[in-house]
């Protein structure tokens, strides 16, 4: 497949950057992972959970306008344009390796968020990616014409924890 | 002041950064993401609606130190990167109060806010407004009924910190957290502008 151009504008006037039509922002790994050890600290409510449910809600918004804009029907394309946009966006190299309606796996070569961590704090035994984790509920749903909360992620290997790469399962549930 | 706000915006508003081969984005010292303002008001919004009431500041408090550590590590590799050399510090005559404006119009390139400082009282208070910001956004019917721009919080102070809290410390010990900022008005709540008012901690 082609690679998509993913389109940017400013909005002068607003002081407002659109990537893919949508308002879009610079954040450092600083932030990511302070939102990160947010939700993995937070003991009001599951905030991990949270993090990922947002992740996979917007992400699913995204996904969608892009398999739309750019007429991908096939999931091939459209897992194809969901790595592409990852890396784009900074977040680091995914890999869909298997993905049905049912069930995928996914691994993570490079990551902005458990490189970020180890960078911030060093690494840690626990899995920290829950964005990533929303954003392959994101990918399948979006694939396969589904809903991000049909699919539960487990992050199963992770870079933060010293591993080569972060290896995930992916299930209908 | 010899700082010339919409060529700061005009230039730096077209610096693009993308994924590298690895899908990082290594800029200013740190690993850059560019993702939709809707994921970062997704998880703010309903965090602080999710919690107790009880617990609600103590959650706000989380999200600005969030952006108060971005906004000191990242401001301090805006203010020594290249794109800022050749932009802003020709313009540069008083240090810091010039490099401060600097960085408020920055901010505005960056599509954080379209901002700018209203009052200076170098080292002691600087008052920021912001006409625009995505931290509104949320707020697509009615108005909020506390001030929700946790991010500009955060980085309002870190510009503080970064201009009058001493030498940068990469460790974050000691030029960190040396000012604090208190949101006053906010778009959100139907006023017509942000205001962030920044005072020593």
């Amino acid at each position: 497949m082609k690679p998509i151009e993913f389109e940017r504008a400013f909005d002068p006037r607003r002081c407002r950057h659109m990537l893919e039509g949508r308002v879009s922002v610079l954040h450092c790994h600083h932030y990511s992972t302070l939102y990160t050890q947010l939700a993995d600290d937070c003991s009001l409510l599951d905030a991990r959970g949270l993090l990922a449910r947002v992740a996979a809600d917007t992400f699913f918004a995204v996904l969608a306008d892009i398999q739309r804009k750019n007429d991908l029907r096939t999931a091939a394309e459209r897992i194809a344009a969901a790595e592409q946009y990852y890396g784009w966006a900074g977040l680091g190299r995914l890999k869909v390796i298997a993905a049905g309606p049912d069930a995928g796996e996914a691994v993570l070569e490079r990551s902005h968020i458990d490189e970020g961590w180890v960078r911030k704090w060093g690494p840690r035994e626990r899995p920290v990616n829950f964005i990533t984790q929303g954003f392959l509920a994101a990918v399948f749903a979006a694939a396969f014409d589904g809903r991000p909360g049909q699919y539960a992620v487990r992050e199963l290997e992770s870079i933060v924890s010293g591993r080569e790469r972060s290896r995930f399962q992916i299930a209908r549930q | 002041m010899a700082i010339d706000r919409k060529r700061i915006i005009d230039s730096l508003s077209k610096v693009t950064v993308a994924g590298d081969e690895n899908g990082l984005i290594p800029v200013f010292g740190v690993l850059v993401n560019q993702l939709p303002a809707d994921f970062w008001n997704g998880f703010a919004q309903r965090l602080t609606h999710l919690v107790e009431p009880d617990m609600l500041e103590a959650a706000e408090v989380l999200l600005v130190n969030a952006a108060h550590e971005c906004g000191y590590h990242t401001g301090y590799g805006i203010i020594t990167s290249e794109e800022w050399k050749s932009v802003v510090e020709p313009m540069i005559e008083k240090v810091p109060e010039d490099v401060l404006h600097g960085a408020v119009a920055v901010l505005a390139a960056w599509g954080w806010a379209n901002a700018e400082i209203a009052e200076l009282v170098p080292g002691q208070r600087m008052v920021v407004r912001a006409y625009d910001y995505y931290e509104a956004d949320p707020a697509v019917y009615g108005r909020a009924s506390r001030p929700q721009a946790y991010m500009l919080r955060g980085v309002c102070a870190a510009f503080m910190d970064l201009a009058y809290g001493g030498p940068y410390d990469s460790t974050g010990s000691k030029g960190l957290r040396t000012f604090t900022c208190v949101q006053t008005k906010g778009i959100e709540c139907g006023d017509p502008y942000g205001e962030f008012v920044v005072t020593p901690a």
